[in-house]
């Protein structure tokens, strides 16, 4: 799309030059060469810019309020780390790309996990990213790991959908746009299932970042599929990252850093913009 | 043009037959491992299984401390000619924890309310509130807690397909806010460790 909205122009302006060096062509003739010119050249701006309008983010800090999620040996809370990471995500993302970003929560209060889906979808968002620090009831747990929803135990339906939606030839930026309403119409408690192959890639391309970053240091847990609750509403590609093992007390000493944050920001961030580039280049 | 034709279908064979022996190591291997794991384990309580015939040995699923794995820990339990009472007593040893170096991925304050099987194979197992109580949340852990219960009974019943588990009587939208309760579990044999 942008190199064509580079072309048009380009190649009305080498008429333009050539009419004006030759001469030979009557003034009424030039006015209209110069107006359609100009319109195409508009047009292809105006579509250019309707590519690139304005397009939303959901961030989502994992559970808030009375939920305080999984609490670390010293007293570090998973609510407070997910929403000082996401934080830092937001002004990433507002600060290098053309994006809007929403948060779920944007302080210490319950948000019902239906409802952070539904304003994703009500934002019309491109991408979600759901922010959680891991827990486990062993101790040495640790690492990094990201997730994407997964259609086991689903209904035929719904599965036969998914794949029809997954597999089609001309998918991926089709889909987002074309398999939207169908999903919202028939089964908007699963419209994750529509982009399962997009939120696969995010996932990997997101825990290849935090696995591969040099501060983070963390175990790489891989990229794994589970059906959260958070993610099945969800109609775009969505993941969650699960950023260390808050019941690991070494990495809960990391994960109330500051830098950790950042960091942590920082990698997922990257990952995102290896998204974008990937899913805008075609 | 035959020669080619000749070419393609002669590497269309070649990967059918390709195909066939991966089908073959495939059903031969896991079948290896099912014999592997009821050889290996209760060798030494089979003999007394088989003088006494009012227990039964069942496979529990508790996690591994190095990997976090799902691990097979033998154990005996009252034989009884109903399955559910075979399975509720499954998920009570479950929650009693490893009597080794396992970990119990069940809080051992959580009590089992109630287990029904359906028609269809679903067991329905209902724990107390203490199970969400004392959990520590997070995405690893939920995800181990529901394993374990689904794995042991799907493992030790053929009958039991898939496993809805249940709070307190009712269905609850997750344990600790990530895994969907909504619909039952089917086991996941993934999780559990090879060897």
């Amino acid at each position: 799309m942008p190199s064509d909205a580079g072309s048009i122009p380009a190649a009305s302006k080498n008429l333009l030059s050539d009419m004006t060096r030759t001469q030979r062509i009557a003034r009424p003739f030039r006015l209209a060469f110069v107006v359609a010119g100009t319109l195409v050249a508009g047009l292809a701006a105006f579509s250019a810019a309707q590519a690139r309008a304005p397009r939303t983010i959901v961030i989502d800090p994992g559970h808030g309020g009375l939920d305080v999620g999984a609490k670390g040996k010293f007293g570090a809370l998973e609510k407070n780390v997910t929403l000082a990471v996401s934080f830092k995500l937001k002004t990433l993302i507002e600060q290098n790309l053309a994006y809007r970003v929403v948060l779920t929560r944007d302080k210490d209060i319950d948000v019902s996990l239906e409802n952070r889906s539904a304003l994703a979808n009500n934002n019309d968002a491109t991408l979600f990213i759901s922010i959680h620090a891991n827990a486990s009831f062993r101790k040495k747990a640790q690492g990094a790991e990201t997730y994407f929803m997964s259609l086991t135990d689903m209904d035929e339906e719904t599965r036969k959908l998914a794949y029809m939606e997954n597999n089609s030839a001309a998918l991926d930026q089709r889909i987002a746009d074309e398999a939207k309403n169908d999903v919202q119409m028939i089964l908007w408690d699963m419209a994750q299932s529509a982009y399962i192959k997009q939120s696969g890639r995010l996932a990997e391309l997101i825990q290849q970042e935090i696995s591969s970053d040099p501060l983070l240091k963390t175990e790489n847990r891989g990229i794994k599929q589970a059906r959260f609750k958070v993610l099945t509403g969800v109609a775009c590609p969505a993941v969650l990252v699960e950023a260390a093992f808050i019941s690991n007390p070494e990495e809960e000493q990391k994960l109330i850093t500051d830098e950790f944050q950042t960091n942590v920001a920082q990698a997922i961030y990257n990952g995102l913009v290896k998204y974008i580039r990937l899913t805008s280049s075609r | 043009m035959t020669p080619f034709m000749d070419k393609k279908s002669s590497l269309a064979l070649a990967l059918c037959v390709v195909l066939a022996a991966l089908v073959v190591v495939f059903f031969w291997s896991s079948g290896n491992e099912r014999l592997r794991k009821s050889d290996g384990r209760p060798s030494a309580s089979e003999p007394a299984a088989l003088s006494d015939r009012e227990t039964k040995n069942v496979s529990l699923f508790f996690l591994r401390e190095d990997d976090g794995l799902l691990v097979a820990e033998p154990r005996e339990i009252a034989a009884d000619a109903s399955i559910v009472h075979e399975a509720e007593a499954v998920i009570t040893e479950l929650i009693k924890g490893s009597r080794g170096e396992l970990v119990s991925p069940l809080p051992p304050e959580t009590k089992l309310s109630q287990l029904f099987i359906t028609k269809e194979g679903t067991a329905y197992v209902d724990f107390s509130r203490d199970l969400i109580d004392n959990h520590p949340s997070g995405a690893a852990a939920e995800i181990s807690t529901v394993y374990a219960v689904v794995d042991s009974l799907a493992y030790n019943f053929k009958s039991i397909k898939k496993v809805f588990i249940l709070i307190d009587g009712e269905e609850r939208e997750t344990l600790a806010g990530h895994l969907s309760l909504d619909r039952p579990f089917s086991p996941n044999y993934s999780l559990i460790a090879k060897r």
